[in-house]
């Protein structure tokens, strides 16, 4: 379908501006094949452009491994990783660790899977190799009680501290509404012997979502991070395989995140329709690019404002979050909803672009095109700015790779990869843009990056605009069949999300797994916050637009002198802001 | 260049586009709970009460996700997201709306239905004049699904008796 | 007016909230013009910010950041529907709810979000002061603005408790100039067409187009005449194109059904 579609459009088109995408390549998978042929007994094809390839546990991380490590392909990354409890189909459970290549290399994503019989669940960790599994086998361990031997960091991820040990909400015999109690502990890494914690009150808010970081320090350059977050887990994954119907998952699935709830539900949607095959018109399929470029420009305007108040250049948050609310306004027009929620459903769109919608559009990209760029001129040439971004925060091509972090941050770092372009999704086929990739790595390049690509936003939704075709908005079908599975696949504006969905019976899913952008990019933040000091974290965290997290609560502990103290969110952007009065 | 706008001061309608919260209009609403099978977050109940012959249509502004799926699937269009948006409240017993409907009272064992009077009017407006005896339609439908029941096998086996099949 | 500030509480929201908060702060709304600041302590704060459905993991540190407020005002302003209520969370396993709450219940109004941390620090002997619930998911900046207006008595509330029975109000159905059964057809057509938004306006400008042509002793060739006048008068394409599909779906069901014959809507 897709390699049809690109030759035809693109054989004679006018304007040649952008990247070629990527079509479906099964060559990655038959090289898999041919090298590990002994170790694999079954192949199956689940959608257009993803398979399934079925090892036995032994053998499970050497496939990995391979695959990321050493096979050479191109960009290849860890897309997700979902265990499923498949005891009342077929008696066992099942991992699987979803991977795909990039970089315009083909469209194709392949999950190498393992069963486990129920009464011995262990298998390998992935991540004492590469680091990018790390979370993916926390999370199972906690959510499935499935044992990883040699995990480098085996403590609680995703549930609450004060959950029991061994109840486990993600198998079958769980019900959804239960929540037992028990006892709240957590174990934080251990700090020196004269070093004191003080937890210092309660958390404060002010820019995004709770989360915990500890960060240990030697004067003012940082050694170590910790962090805990997952104060906004909610179940979702749970509740949509307990309660609601396939229709009823959209609308929680774009409430993981408020800023990207439309990429979130357009995966989640696509994941439904490739596992079901269902034909999604042309007309919905560029409804839905409108909504996911809208969701970008304001994405990642809110972000190039919060960068500005970082680094104390007050005026350009003001005026970035001015320009932003124009967004905000159209999409209010759009969708009924200023999150854009709401828009998305199973096969199609719920509401039409009627021709005064059209040109409610077509007057916000001529805004941001004039008042954006002149926004981002003024603040290049703003010494504080440029001085301040440059250079902190580094993370260097090789550990991106390793944490397979995504979207701005790794292209920020020279990983040529992008999910519209790289596995075309929705009509980001038709349509012609370019990826901006920036090399140097620090957060300067990130913000570039984000810059660039608010521009290309305006160029996808001017040319979605003139070649949106007519026709049906959502898609006739009957009934979703029982137990097939797909992922759908997004790049939101934080990176690439990934949902895997396996259809159920009596109009439920039967094990749906969200994977956001934000959760392969937290780990790496460690990383990149080693050898700054403590004023840049706040620009670090910022930098990677976390969805989840926020650097309150952030307790410094000063390794030297073995004093600690802790700072509260404003005090901690205050001294980022004076950093900047130095410069 | 000032941009603040003026409001509370000032009034100030959201967007005819807007989803803001729903309201049910008691004069439509037929009470047959389609809105309660849809909500996502469970903020339409229906409360049967089988006693007094009541159904409770319950709709709670301060659950409601403002998805507009129940507005999509109402046959009357009793139920709408207005653009009004200014909800905001001390108790949350002002968030809370509720419509009483009266089930079937079925005619002949005097037992309630698990459906309202006003379900039986709606569904009789939509069946094709063309196809159905209306006055045997008219008899029926005031019966409960037992007695209806009933009544299909009692006139099967007459009708059977008269043509000799049984005797 | 008393100036307020504010400290903001997030308790595992979607994040929806509560850039909305912050789009308080920003050049269009300013509410720092009514005297509300949100500051970096909750011991500085008259009255909490709080989104979020309150989930476990966050349930201590929220109470504590409340118990740290001065016990006077201590007012709680719940923004968003997930802290009126839960909103569409309201039962998961990781969100706490109260046991006597229950977890499937069906109480109004619908219980979870942050009384349930109230209620739990009030049993503790603590004051707790006015709650302002402000629904949305998420709420317009002006819908936070009118709740926080409310509790600085600059406005006055709007919605109250409404409770209606068949006696007090007159039961209608609605009638139309076609069946009720074709006008149900053709909005299930329209829903996939253009979406339940706009479908019924667009509907009932086709029927004062069926109107006027069954008035004719041709209506097939009125309405085709009609439709055709519509479109070319009206400047969206899309409508006409819209309303073209219509006129053909409806003389396919009116056929059907005069003819005697089922009818489906999905061919």
């Amino acid at each position: 379908m897709v390699e049809a579609h690109t030759a035809d459009l693109h054989g004679e088109t006018k304007r040649k501006h952008g990247d070629e995408k990527a079509v479906v390549n099964r060559e990655y998978l038959d090289r898999l094949i041919e090298r590990f042929k002994d170790l694999i007994s079954e192949v199956k094809q689940v959608a257009y452009n993803q398979w399934v390839v079925v090892t036995d546990r032994e053998n499970l991380p050497k496939l990995v491994l391979w695959w990321l490590e050493e096979s050479g392909f191109p960009e290849t990354q860890l897309s997700t990783m979902v265990a499923t409890d498949e005891r009342p189909i077929n008696g066992k459970f099942s991992v699987t660790y979803w991977l795909s290549v990039n970089a315009k290399a083909g469209d194709i994503y392949v999950g190498i899977r393992s069963y486990l019989p129920p009464n011995d669940l262990w298998i390998h960790s992935v991540a004492e190799k590469h680091g990018g599994a790390n979370w993916y086998e926390r999370e199972i361990m906690d959510l499935l009680g499935i044992d990883v031997k040699n995990h480098p960091d085996p403590r609680k991820l995703v549930l609450p501290d004060d959950w029991p040990s061994c109840v486990y909400p993600l198998r079958k015999d769980f019900t959804y509404y239960d929540s037992p109690p028990g006892e709240k502990f957590y174990p934080y890494r251990k700090t020196g012997e004269k070093e004191v914690v003080v937890p210092y009150g309660p958390y404060h808010v002010a820019l995004e979502e709770a989360a915990h970081f500890r960060l240990y320090v030697k004067g003012e350059t940082i050694v170590d991070c910790d962090y805990r977050g997952f104060y906004a887990h909610r179940g979702i994954e749970k509740i949509s395989e307990g309660r609601l119907t396939y229709e009823q998952v959209c609308y929680i699935a774009e409430r993981i995140c408020g800023i990207c709830g439309t990429t979130h539900s357009t995966a989640y949607c696509e994941a439904v329709e490739n596992a079901a095959g269902i034909e999604v018109p042309e007309r919905a399929e560029y409804i839905r690019t409108i909504m996911l470029e809208i969701e970008r420009l304001h994405s990642h305007l809110l972000n190039f404002g919060i960068a500005c108040h970082l680094v104390g250049y007050d005026y350009g948050f003001m005026q970035a979050w001015r320009i932003r609310e124009h967004v905000m306004w159209l999409a209010e027009r759009l969708s009924g909803n200023r999150k854009t929620y709401g828009m998305l459903t199973i096969g199609g769109v719920r509401r039409d672009l009627l021709e005064y919608r059209k040109q409610l559009v077509q007057e916000v990209i001529h805004k941001i095109n004039t008042e954006f760029r002149e926004l981002v001129d003024k603040a290049l040439s703003t010494r504080t700015f440029e001085k301040r971004l440059e250079g902190v925060g580094v993370l260097p091509y090789k550990v991106a790779k390793a944490w397979d972090v995504d979207g701005p941050l790794g292209r920020g770092s020279g990983r040529d990869f992008d999910v519209r372009r790289d596995h075309p999704y929705a009509a980001y086929k038709y349509l012609d843009f370019k990826v901006p990739v920036q090399k140097e790595g620090d957060v300067l390049a990130r913000a570039l990056v984000r810059i660039d690509e608010v521009f290309e936003s305006t160029w996808i939704l001017e040319q979605a605009i003139d070649e949106i075709p007519n026709g049906d908005i959502i898609a006739e079908y009957r009934e979703i069949p029982p137990y097939l599975e797909g992922i759908g696949m997004t790049e939101a504006p934080r990176g690439e999300n990934i949902h895997y969905v396996m259809t159920g019976e009596n109009n439920r899913v039967y094990r749906y797994r969200a994977r956001a952008a934000t959760y392969n990019n937290l780990p790496a933040v460690p990383d990149m916050m080693r050898g700054n000091t403590i004023a840049d974290a706040p620009l670090i965290v910022a930098s990677i637009d976390p969805c989840y997290s926020c650097t309150e609560r952030v307790q410094i502990v000063d390794v030297r002198s073995g004093k600690a103290k802790v700072l509260t969110e404003e005090e901690f952007n205050r001294l980022s802001i004076k950093a900047s009065r130095r410069v | 260049m000032a941009v603040t706008l003026k409001y509370p001061y000032v009034k100030l309608e959201a967007p005819p586009e807007y989803r803001g919260i729903p309201q049910i209009d008691p004069t439509l609403c037929i009470g047959c709970a389609g809105c309660v099978n849809v909500c996502p977050a469970d903020a339409l109940l229906r409360i049967d009460d089988y006693e007094n012959g009541k159904r409770e249509i319950v709709l709670d502004v301060g659950r409601c996700i403002r998805c507009a799926r129940c507005e999509e699937v109402c046959p009357t269009g009793a139920i709408k997201l207005t653009n009004f948006f200014e909800a905001a409240s001390l108790d949350r017993r002002d968030h809370v709306e509720v419509v009483r409907l009266k089930l079937v009272k079925c005619h002949s064992c005097g037992r309630y239905a698990d459906y309202t009077e006003r379900q039986v009017l709606k569904a009789l407006q939509i069946v094709p004049e063309e196809v159905i005896e209306r006055e045997a339609l008219d008899e029926k439908v005031w019966l409960c699904r037992d007695c209806r029941r009933k009544g299909t096998v009692n006139s099967t086996i007459e009708a059977s008796k008269e043509k000799g099949v049984i005797r | 007016m008393r100036p307020i500030w504010v400290f903001h509480l997030n308790t595992g929201s979607c994040n929806g909230c509560d850039i909305e908060i912050i789009d308080l702060l920003t050049p269009y709304y300013d509410v720092e013009r009514f005297g509300i600041k949100l500051v970096g302590s909750p011991r500085h704060a008259h009255a909490m910010l709080v989104s979020g459905p309150l989930t476990r993991q966050a349930y201590y540190g929220a109470k504590e950041a409340i118990k740290a407020m001065s016990p006077e005002p201590r007012i709680i302003i719940g923004v968003g529907t997930c802290t009126c209520s839960g909103g569409i969370f309201y039962n998961g396993y990781p969100i706490y709810r109260r046991p006597e709450s229950g977890r499937v219940g069906s109480e109004y109004p619908r219980a979870g979000g942050i009384y349930e941390l109230v209620k739990d620090i009030r049993d503790e002997g603590e004051n707790v002061g006015e709650v302002v619930y402000i629904p949305g998911c998420p709420p317009r900046p002006e819908e936070i603005i009118y709740g926080i207006a409310q509790l600085v008595g600059l406005v006055e509330k709007r919605l109250s408790y409404a409770e209606y029975t068949d006696g007090m109000v007159k039961f209608r159905l609605p009638e139309g100039p076609v069946p009720e059964r074709i006008r149900l057809t053709l909005m299930e057509r329209l829903r996939h067409l253009v979406g339940y938004l706009d479908r019924e306006e667009i509907l009932n400008e086709f029927f004062r187009l069926i109107e006027k042509a069954e008035k004719s002793d041709k209506p097939k060739e009125a309405l085709r005449k009609l439709v055709f006048e519509y479109c070319q008068s009206c400047k969206d394409l899309r409508l006409a194109y819209v309303m073209k599909v219509l006129e053909d779906e409806y003389w396919r069901v009116k056929d059907a059904i005069s003819a005697g014959q089922e009818f489906v809507y999905w061919i």
